[in-house]
């Protein structure tokens, strides 16, 4: 091959070659384009799915939990109360507690069988529903044979309705709350398998993204040089303009997968897990707090006293309220304040109990209803008070943390098809009189 | 908040874009029912004051003065407030002896209850604060039959005896097309003196004409019909029996899941015992006391739209002057809209927002 020969191979070799840059670099942009919609797209509905979803479900669950406990709770005020006219107030007031608490655990079940991901978490919840009937037909079971007996002083049960009242508190404790219990876990795994499902479309976009961002930038840039050399022009503000894009885009994504994903995570941990697991502690002590009326109704038995031992023992020497209660979000004073007022709480119980033990039942049945400081539907709401504060903060950190994250995703449908549209743009736009050279 | 920051400007880049559709839209326990006792500051509804307080009075307002004095209690640690629910003529009785910082009643003092409250105030009188509203509903129990209308007159015709049967015309005449059983009606009423009978038949006596010569009484006057005590045993008795119908605070019907009438207004509307309905009522009741004196005439025989007729109206009498700063705190929290949407978690109908703004400016500027 001659000198002129080969002028004419490398004339006709530049074109083709320029083209074919230019392919590849249109080729990788459309990828990167593709791979960054597809993850913002996945990752938003993730986000979507938690926010909406399993996070919901999984509060719902816990919710649901300590809904049930309250319920008969209320019971045992109901029953306490008897047809007492002195406690009669106190006895609508716990008939319309129970019917909102009812109401609040009929949506909760109802919410998690539309939103049940299986055929196990559909049964358990058919299989509670069933519990909950049968509940029910024993706590009315209890009031109506409550009703039809011969007047008995507060505090006193006739037996009949004693026996009913065994079977209702059983059903609960042997049968819905357990059920409860594991529909709990479910929505706090179903929780958790959402967060992993996210961080592995992260985990893949991200490494994705990289490499088409880092392949586009260094496509661009080798095409600069090749350019440069070739056509002795050293800028070409087309195709750095496309660099510049390309090297945003990619940042920019990685950026925003990564400060939402941290975000998200952050908000699980500091908001989420810690309403769920105060929710926990606050079912309990609502149970608890029913032995308190449970001790009265059952004739001073001992076993109600115990049961509420056992569980303030977890919720106070356990750590269970502190660990529940405190955390970085809560100041060591409202952690503690918690912790003091379900103490004052116990207080109120002991003398409950020891005035009870020494037979003045109307006298415990007073602190048990009096609302009065140092009584214990007081104190128990003042408790409650605390609880509830440090709850609704919690709830409302977590809901800011997903409408931030869907913010941050925000439009990222639309961006990468606008930087890599203008990339796909520029790069004609670069070559194009390198080209008509040889024309 | 430093990730916050970040975020802030991150999002700089997608400003002006929409929020992922559905993301957010639902808070995480946005169904959630309140479980707490709270929210008494939430809207700077009240200033704490400190101290102790007693208070004594009517039973029907016990849940909601309850409800007022344990979120008023949690958020106020220094206040202490009593409240014995012995009754509206023992509550007048000991606010009358000074035992009693306010009076919780059902009706507004007579005249020698109102010359002696005066007397014990000294430099001021005493003073009727409406504190929450009591729609009576008329609770029944009859087969095959819903959405029960009933005129004035054929309640009256029903509690006086002179109607005993479902299917009798007058029923009937109410309800065009039902078909009425022939049960045997079974009327329930309080055996107990109470203010909830004495509006329920002051509304009789005021709509009923010829067909209520009983008058109004606080003690059932009428003969015939089942007593029960309370309206917990008012509620109960008509749950139990077949053809049974009794007048009881509409809280109490509803938490019973009674079946409850319309009942007829003075337009020839047929109306539910709903929260909005009483309001009305009360919205068109005439002002009688004078100044910060907020005693009401409720016109029973109201023409006034979807209003319904049998409501009662608790007060809180205290004196305008020298009342303690704690009363006058705790009264403010009760009259506010916080302390009023309390009362309606209980079961009460909150006061109608004009005459609650009223009562508000009454009670802040008690001295």
């Amino acid at each position: 091959m001659n000198y002129l020969g080969l002028v004419s191979v490398v004339s006709e070799e530049t074109p083709a070659r320029l083209r074919l840059w230019s392919f590849a670099v249109i080729v990788t942009a459309v990828a990167l384009l593709a791979a960054t919609s597809v993850m913002m797209a996945r990752v938003q509905e993730q986000v979507r799915v938690i926010g909406s979803e399993a996070a919901p479900q999984a509060a719902t669950t816990a919710d649901l939990y300590f809904a049930l406990s309250d319920m008969d709770a209320q019971v045992a005020r109901m029953v306490l109360a008897g047809d007492a006219a002195e406690l009669s107030g106190s006895q609508i007031d716990a008939l319309g507690t129970y019917r909102e608490r009812s109401r609040q655990v009929d949506a909760g079940l109802q919410r998690s069988l539309t939103t049940a991901t299986g055929a196990a978490e559909r049964a358990a919840v058919l299989e509670l529903l069933h519990q909950l009937a049968v509940y029910r037909q024993r706590v009315w079971q209890t009031l109506t044979a409550q009703s039809q007996a011969p007047p008995q002083p507060p505090g006193r049960l006739p037996p009949a309705a004693l026996g009913y009242y065994t079977q209702a508190t059983n059903v609960l404790h042997l049968d819905l709350l357990p059920a409860a219990e594991r529909l709990r876990d479910a929505g706090e795994d179903r929780l958790d398998r959402a967060y992993a499902e996210k961080r592995t479309t992260e985990l893949l976009g991200l490494a994705l993204t990289a490499v088409l961002g880092a392949g586009l930038v260094a496509l661009l840039l080798i095409l600069q040089v090749w350019l440069a050399r070739r056509f002795r022009r050293v800028f070409n503000p087309a195709l750095m303009g496309a660099t510049v894009l390309a090297l945003v885009l990619t940042a920019a994504a990685g950026v925003v997968i990564v400060s939402q994903g941290r975000l998200l995570g952050a908000a699980r941990d500091e908001s989420l897990r810690p309403y769920l697991a105060l929710s926990r502690a606050r079912a309990l002590s609502y149970d608890a707090a029913a032995d308190t009326s449970r001790y009265l109704v059952s004739a001073n038995l001992a076993y109600y006293r115990e049961d509420f031992t056992r569980k303030s023992q977890w919720l106070v020497e356990g750590g269970g309220l502190a660990a529940a209660a405190g955390g970085p979000d809560v100041s060591p004073e409202r952690s503690g304040q918690v912790v003091e007022r379900w103490l004052a709480y116990r207080r109120g119980h002991d003398r409950i109990v020891t005035l009870a033990g020494s037979g003045r039942t109307a006298a415990a049945i007073d602190a048990l209803t009096g609302i009065r400081r140092g009584d214990a539907a007081f104190d128990f709401s003042y408790f409650d008070a605390a609880v509830d504060e440090i709850a609704i903060a919690r709830r409302r950190e977590f809901d800011v943390a997903v409408r931030d994250s869907g913010r941050l995703l925000a439009g990222w449908t639309v961006i990468p098809v606008l930087l890599a549209g203008l990339v796909v743009l520029l790069v004609p736009l670069g070559v194009r009189k390198r080209l008509a050279e040889y024309r | 908040m430093k990730l916050r920051l970040a975020l802030a400007l991150t999002l700089g880049l997608a400003a002006g874009c929409d929020a992922v559709a559905g993301t957010g839209d639902r808070a995480v326990t946005g169904d959630r029912a309140v479980t707490g006792d709270r929210a008494v500051t939430g809207d700077g509804a009240v200033r704490c004051a400190a101290g102790s307080i007693r208070a004594r009075g009517s039973s029907a307002q016990a849940n909601a003065v309850n409800a007022w004095i344990k979120d008023y209690q949690i958020n106020c640690s220094g206040a202490t407030v009593e409240y014995d629910s012995s009754g509206s003529g023992a509550g007048v009785r000991a606010f009358i002896a000074g035992t009693a910082d306010f009076a919780g009643t059902d009706s507004p003092l007579s005249a020698a209850d109102q010359a002696a409250a005066d007397d014990r105030c000294g430099t001021g009188p005493a003073v009727h604060l409406p504190a929450v509203v009591g729609p009576i509903a008329l609770a029944y129990n009859v087969v095959g039959v819903g959405g029960l209308r009933l005129a004035p007159a054929t309640v009256a015709k029903v509690f006086a005896g002179a109607v005993t049967t479902w299917d009798d015309p007058a029923i009937a005449a109410d309800n065009p097309g039902a078909v009425l059983p022939s049960t045997a009606i079974r009327t329930v009423h309080r055996g107990d003196g109470s203010g909830t009978t004495a509006n329920f038949t002051a509304f009789l006596a005021a709509t009923a004409g010829g067909d209520w010569t009983y008058g109004a009484d606080g003690a059932w006057p009428a003969p015939g019909g089942a007593a029960q005590r309370g309206s917990n045993g008012v509620a109960t008795a008509v749950a139990r029996t077949d053809g049974a119908i009794g007048y009881v605070e509409a809280s109490y019907a509803r938490f019973h899941s009674l079946s409850t009438a319309l009942v007829g207004n003075g337009a020839g509307e047929f109306v539910a015992p709903a929260d909005d309905a009483a309001a009305r009522t009360v919205a068109g009741a005439e002002v009688l006391g004078r100044g910060r004196d907020l005693r009401l005439a409720v016109d029973h025989g109201t023409a006034a739209a979807g209003a319904y007729p049998i409501v009662q109206v608790t007060y809180e009498v205290v004196c305008e002057a020298g009342a303690k700063e704690l009363a006058r705190s705790f009264l403010g929290y009760a009259v506010s809209p916080a302390g009023q949407a309390r009362a309606a978690r209980a079961g009460y109908t909150p006061l109608p927002e004009e005459l609650r703004r009223k009562v508000s400016a009454a009670v802040s500027s008690l001295r």
